[in-house]
């Protein structure tokens, strides 16, 4: 299963390590999950498209599908850039995986099947995670909304307007940044203040 | 502490995408209660990734290289750009049945909405289909305490796992986190005695009773299966 690095200095193409490679990825999903970079998206793509053309083509036989492989995985990329986790590997194993789902979809999807599973369902890799909220902050599921609506009617606009989406309309927090036009680390921020002000009003009516 | 793994054969084509959607479910559903598994599946990801892209060397997006060109290139990030965010799939983090509510690992509760009715079995059976539109059929069985299930072989392969609870069989006794995979052949009894218990089972084929009065049921083995 070793595989051969040394070509690459060979074609002149990469010639940083594997490592600085991993990194500047890195780097280049945070840029997209922050700011939306065109820029550092399409630096990405011209990286990781001819990969995943070359794992398309081996796997299907056609470079149609392979193609379409390209542009699903690619556009799952740029929309859950956030969902990448340095701490829990690579960023080419992560977009392997996500490839590797496309792939079964597409392979699926010759079949036909009505109302067929989908490997989002199988392997929910791009889930939002609830882990992007404190648990400090997580209010008691039993305190019914109806019970909290009038505290958080207190709060101020922004906030509200935030909580409101996400726990009214279970948007997800990218989901409200993108509607918003406000950049997630403000989502986020907006979201633990309403909620530690949420719990305040509620600790103190007690 | 979890004993009964699936191979690492299994785990490989899970990674890979290789198994069936109702294996897939089963294996999936064991990893976000394994970390030994969960550790094992990053591993094989990580090579499978270094053999099918880090591997490739080639260039794209420059003219006369590769086999995508510039504008095909230029044209596929424009429809990236424009495209929309596919609506995420919906968890539901519980189930409950008869009075019990059970937690669900993650990869469940991402198929929660595909979970069916639950049905009374004979004795103290219960079986929910989870409706994968897989050829395999996959199950929700729950075991009140002190349940048994008729001694029956599998014409095709079993993949069972314990969500939460314990049973026995003749071969050893299975707590949560446990998968066991059995074959055509290899016959089984499983009870449980003083604690219930919640598993995600899938079959390829029917099941057949082999003892006894038991055989009775085989005419209705579909009950047990669909």
């Amino acid at each position: 299963m070793q595989t051969v690095t040394s070509h690459t200095s060979q074609r002149g193409v990469m010639t940083t390590s594997q490592q600085d490679t991993a990194e500047k990825a890195a780097q280049l999903l945070a840029q997209i999950a922050e700011s939306r970079s065109r820029q550092a998206f399409s630096e990405l793509f011209s990286h990781f498209a001819p990969k995943l053309q070359a794992y398309g083509t081996r796997q299907f036989g056609n470079e149609q599908t392979a193609m379409d492989l390209v542009q699903e995985t690619m556009t799952n990329v740029w929309h859950k850039a956030h969902l990448f986790k340095a701490d829990k590997g690579s960023p080419s194993t992560w977009i392997f995986t996500i490839a590797r789902n496309i792939r079964f979809d597409l392979l699926r999807k010759n079949k036909k099947r009505k109302d067929d599973i989908s490997a989002d369902e199988l392997w929910p890799i791009l889930a939002e995670q609830n882990d992007n909220l404190d648990d400090d902050y997580a209010l008691d599921q039993d305190i019914l909304l109806q019970e909290i609506s009038h505290y958080y009617g207190q709060l101020p606009d922004a906030q509200r307007i935030v909580v409101e989406k996400i726990y009214v309309e279970g948007k997800s927090q990218q989901e409200v940044s993108d509607s918003l036009g406000i950049p997630l680390g403000t989502v986020k921020s907006r979201t633990r203040l309403a909620l530690k002000k949420l719990k305040e009003l509620i600790v103190e009516h007690d | 502490m979890i004993k009964s793994h699936p191979s690492e054969a299994i785990l490989y084509q899970y990674a890979s995408g290789d198994l069936s959607a109702s294996m897939t479910l089963v294996v999936g559903t064991h990893i976000d209660m394994c970390s030994i598994c969960k550790q094992t599946v990053c591993e094989i990801e990580e090579e499978l990734c270094k053999k099918h892209l880090d591997s490739i060397v080639e260039t794209i997006c420059a003219p006369d290289k590769g086999s995508m060109s510039k504008s095909q290139c230029d044209q596929m990030l424009e429809a990236i750009f424009n495209s929309q965010v596919k609506p995420a799939v919906q968890r539901e983090d519980l189930i409950s049945l008869e009075g019990r509510r059970f937690n669900l690992p993650t990869t469940l509760a991402h198929n929660a909405h595909r979970i069916g009715e639950w049905t009374h079995l004979v004795g103290k059976l219960w079986r929910a289909p989870v409706n994968l539109s897989d050829d395999g059929q996959t199950n929700l069985i729950y075991m009140e305490p002190g349940a048994q299930v008729p001694e029956h072989s599998h014409k095709g392969q079993e993949a069972t796992l314990v969500i939460d609870g314990v049973f026995n069989d003749e071969h050893d006794a299975y707590y949560d986190g446990d998968f066991i995979l059995l074959d055509a052949d290899r016959k089984h009894t499983p009870r449980t005695a003083t604690e219930d218990c919640l598993t995600l089972a899938t079959l390829d084929a029917p099941l057949f009773f082999t003892s006894g009065i038991s055989r009775l049921l085989n005419p209705f083995s579909s009950l047990f299966f669909r």
